[in-house]
């Protein structure tokens, strides 16, 4: 069987067993979902608003908002897709609240880290991360979900609702962008 | 291709140097917590609760949109009441114009009736009464002056008394 099938159905799993637990309305059911979806979500929210704080914040409204919706995300079809829907919403309710003016814009900090810590490592964090948020919003959740998160392209359709042409299309657009915005670095 | 695909895999391997922040510990035990207290604070929903809540929620909206469409169409017919009733425009009844009246003069005269006001005072009552006697007389001697309907099976065509210019 293809690795990609194979992964999708290593994932679907634990789907399965955290829906019973909704479903039985079993607190454990957070802890699950913690396990199953904060990392995946929280390199997501990054990747959209290119913010480390906002991210964390986001991902507090998202699990109060599927704790909420415990009962609807147990007979979900697709409880991942459901999951990166609601963080999505969240995010972009953040964005607008912010271009009305409602809240205050973030300072710059680094979301993206070098584990080597040297100046030279912190520097091309901080180039990469500049590329990255040069990137318009649509390729750079594509390519931080393929690149830090190792999904394939199918899963990330159908994680995002999308075709796997459109999500392989963003990608490859994005990489030559950042590769226009990177040549001044050695790759 | 190949060098396109070199340099994809290049720029891929540059970024995967770099990493994401991942969820701390503490951030964890921060939204478990938030979590828990959430899931403490609401009830299940349950899932006949939806279409009914959308049931009711549908139903508040349609009797605002009707309660609001009421004071609309009060608001503007109060306005137009304001400026003195309406006056309509009647024009004499001249019942010989009218072209469907081409019948005897009892059945105009009923017509004509139905289209006036009611007869309430007692001159007019006995004028009327009077008039109607009138026309039943009238009708009375046409009905005399015609005459009368032939036996059955025999026709005004044939002579009714045997004479010279009869036939037998």
């Amino acid at each position: 069987m293809n690795r990609s099938w194979d992964n999708i159905l290593d994932k679907i799993l634990p789907d399965n067993m955290l829906q019973a637990a909704l479903a039985r309305n079993d607190p454990a059911a957070v802890e699950l979902i913690w396990d199953r979806y904060a990392g995946d979500l929280l390199a997501y929210l990054q990747a959209v608003l290119c913010s480390r704080h906002d991210a964390e914040d986001v991902l507090q409204t998202v699990f109060v908002r599927i704790i909420r919706k415990r009962h609807r995300l147990a007979k979900a079809r697709r409880l991942d897709a459901y999951v990166y829907r609601i963080a999505r919403n969240e995010a972009f309710r953040l964005i607008s609240r912010r271009k009305k003016g409602r809240t205050i814009e973030t300072v710059n900090e680094s979301w993206l880290i070098v584990p080597e810590g040297s100046n030279k490592s912190n520097d091309m964090a901080e180039q990469l991360q500049a590329a990255l948020a040069n990137l318009p919003q649509p390729q750079r959740e594509v390519i931080v979900m393929k690149i830090y998160r190792q999904k394939t392209f199918l899963e990330i359709s159908r994680l995002l609702g999308l075709s796997q042409n459109t999500v392989a299309s963003r990608y490859r657009y994005g990489t030559e962008k950042l590769r226009i915005f990177l040549e001044n670095l050695t790759l | 291709m190949n060098n396109k695909n070199t340099q994809n895999e290049q720029l891929e391997r540059f970024m995967r140097k770099a990493n994401l922040h991942k969820p701390s510990p503490e951030l964890k035990e921060r939204i478990t917590a938030e979590a828990k207290k959430t899931w403490n604070q609401t009830s299940p929903e349950l899932s006949w609760q939806i279409p009914v809540r959308r049931l009711i929620v549908s139903a508040a909206a349609a009797v605002f949109v009707i309660w609001l469409t009421n004071c609309s169409s009060d608001y503007a017919v109060a306005r137009w009441r304001s400026g003195g009733p309406p006056v309509a425009h009647k024009q004499p009844l001249d019942l010989d114009a009218l072209p469907e009246l081409s019948f005897s003069p009892i059945a105009r005269h009923f017509v004509s009736s139905s289209r006036k006001p009611s007869i309430t005072e007692a001159s007019t009552l006995r004028s009327y009464a009077e008039r109607m006697l009138l026309i039943l007389d009238e009708a009375q001697q046409n009905g005399a002056s015609k005459p009368p309907t032939p036996p059955e099976g025999r026709s005004y065509l044939l002579p009714t008394q045997s004479g010279h210019d009869s036939y037998s």
